[in-house]
């Protein structure tokens, strides 16, 4: 799947994480910037990774902002971003919200 | 836990739907107030349930708090906006004038200047600040502490190092103690306001079998709901003079404090009387209500108010009353006979004086126990409870209006049956109660006594913080 337009999920609240997904033609291309990114930064680029894969999504510029966000909130979020990003926000992939 | 008592549990989607709003939210009055300061306050409640009467009330009086310190510092609000009911917890949002340093300063020493500031969470932003949002770090305080360890909070919420339940337990023993706190302050709160909440929110619990409601006159003929806001507003002043006998009151025999409280008692049901044109809406609640008002001011002016303390001096108020009340009474002419005196006499049923002189065990183990286990909206929280004191207690109003005991074993099956439906959340449930409803009309039938100790457990429930 290819990412049709820019598109952003979550907040910079504490505890949340924001999602910024955008074209890329590169694989998996990470920004993030994390208080906790020492000791997650890993976890939280292979939550997401996993997200997108779902949705086979292949390339892609991904900017992180982690709030202290736990992993099902940043699963959320990925989804949340994946779906408006490929424009199917009316027809979300149910098997993926498991 | 008891400061989540009537909450109701909500799902991630619902916090993570409510955090983009509030963002876009923020966002659009950054833009409408370009050049001044947006602040967002909430609460940090973990866990699925994130609000309940408590945490709005605390809620509220950290707003005010918060308006009055930036008033203080003399920063213009200009714009404010509450959202109390928000599902996902209450909050509010303001627009301030000023330096968005200066106001992060505020609010964090907001934070910190009374003991629920932990629990709060204010934001700070600004379209034309430097920094999109300043952390507290970046102003040279530290960063917030974990309520049950005390390392950065950061980490613990993101390894998830407590168990919900460690965390509700330490919020909960903040709350105690804040609450010992206050109560050691001497500090009281309004209790006559609370004595009359208690009565109007009796009277528009709705649908009640037998009794007033604002749908409904039950099976009272002469009554209606307006009759009872007149009649809970005229004795407003009553209760605050109870209050102010119990607060006052420094010496040792309590039984005095209560012949006190009797003698402002009798010119209270006269102004009842007075106000809803001789009917008697309101002559239980009176007595109990007072004597609850009364003991509980005496006890937080001592500071040692308490479920506990509150049963043992009402006890200790009361040790003369059966003695003295019924003592003469089978001298007095029938009909001057009380409902309460006529059945003592005929069944040796003490009824509510019984129930007085035995510091109230239908409201203390049975009715607040129940209450604080409720779920649901105000109204359907305390038509269980309702049902439940009905089912459970005798009602000597009941007794009364049937002229007979029996009657206390259908009411007891009718109270089994209404759970059985699903009680007060449930279609079915509602509809037998109308039925019932129907039922107590035409066979003339009303719980005036179980009202009196439902407005009893909410005046305990109010001042316990579970309702």
């Amino acid at each position: 799947m290819e990412i049709k337009k820019t598109a952003i999920a979550g907040t910079l609240e504490s505890s949340d994480v924001q999602i910024m997904l955008s074209a890329g033609s590169n694989g998996f291309e990470f920004d993030l910037e994390s208080d906790v990114a020492k000791q997650f930064g890993d976890q939280i680029k292979e939550t997401i990774t996993k997200v997108l894969k779902m949705y086979d999504v292949k390339n892609a510029k991904i900017k992180v902002v982690d709030k202290g966000a736990l992993d099902l909130v940043i699963k959320a979020r990925a989804i949340a971003a994946v779906q408006r990003a490929l424009d199917i926000v009316d027809a979300p992939k149910w098997e993926v919200l498991k | 836990m008891d400061f989540l008592a009537g909450g109701q549990e909500i799902g991630l989607n619902a916090v993570l739907e409510t955090r983009e709003w509030r963002q876009n939210y923020q966002e659009s009055l950054e833009m409408q107030f370009p050049n001044e300061i947006v602040i967002g306050v909430k609460l940090n409640i973990p866990g699925p349930i994130k609000t309940s009467i408590y945490l709005k009330k605390m809620f509220l009086d950290g707003w005010k708090e918060l308006l009055e310190q930036l008033r203080a510092a003399s920063h213009e609000i200009l714009f404010l906006r509450l959202f109390l009911d928000k599902q996902t917890g209450p909050e509010g949002m303001l627009v301030v004038t000023g330096k968005i340093n200066q106001i992060k300063q505020l609010t964090i020493l907001f934070e910190s200047s009374f003991l629920f500031g932990r629990l709060f969470d204010a934001d700070v932003m600004s379209q034309n600040g430097d920094e999109y949002q300043l952390s507290r770090t970046q102003l040279g305080f530290e960063a917030r502490r974990c309520l049950v360890c005390g390392r950065n909070a950061k980490f613990c919420a993101k390894e998830q190092r407590h168990t919900l339940n460690e965390i509700y337990r330490a919020i909960q023993k903040l709350i105690d103690e804040d609450n010992q706190k206050s109560n050691n302050l001497g500090r009281t709160e309004d209790l006559a306001e609370i004595a009359v909440t208690a009565l109007l929110y009796e009277v528009v619990t709705n649908p009640k079998p037998g009794l007033v409601d604002p749908a409904s006159n039950g099976a009272h003929k002469d009554m209606d709901v307006f009759t009872f806001i007149e009649s809970a507003q005229s004795l407003r002043s009553y209760f605050h003079l109870a209050q102010e006998i119990g607060f006052e009151f420094a010496g040792n025999s309590l039984p005095e404090m209560f012949n006190q409280l009797r003698r402002v008692g009798v010119e209270a049901e006269r102004k009842m009387f007075h106000a809803t044109n001789g009917v008697n809406t309101h002559k239980g609640a009176i007595f109990s209500l007072g004597i609850f008002v009364c003991a509980t001011a005496y006890l937080q002016k001592n500071g040692v108010y308490s479920q506990s303390t509150l049963t043992a001096t009402i006890k200790a108020m009361l040790i003369n009353l059966l003695q003295n009340d019924f003592k003469e009474v089978s001298k007095k002419p029938k009909d001057k006979l009380s409902a309460g005196e006529f059945q003592f006499l005929k069944y040796k049923t003490m009824g509510i004086r019984g129930e007085a002189a035995a510091g109230y065990p239908a409201v203390f183990d049975l009715a607040l126990p129940f209450l604080k286990s409720t779920k649901g909206n105000i109204n359907e929280r305390l038509l269980n409870t309702l049902m439940y004191i009905a089912g459970h207690a005798s009602d000597s109003n009941l007794i009364k209006r049937a002229q007979s005991l029996t009657i206390l074993g259908e009411m007891k099956s009718w109270s089994a049956r209404f759970f059985e439906l699903g009680g007060s959340q449930t279609v079915t449930g509602i509809q037998f109660l109308n039925e019932l409803d129907e039922v107590f009309k035409r066979r003339n039938l009303s719980l005036g006594g179980s009202a009196d100790l439902l407005i009893l457990t909410i005046f305990a429930g109010r001042i316990e913080g579970i309702i």
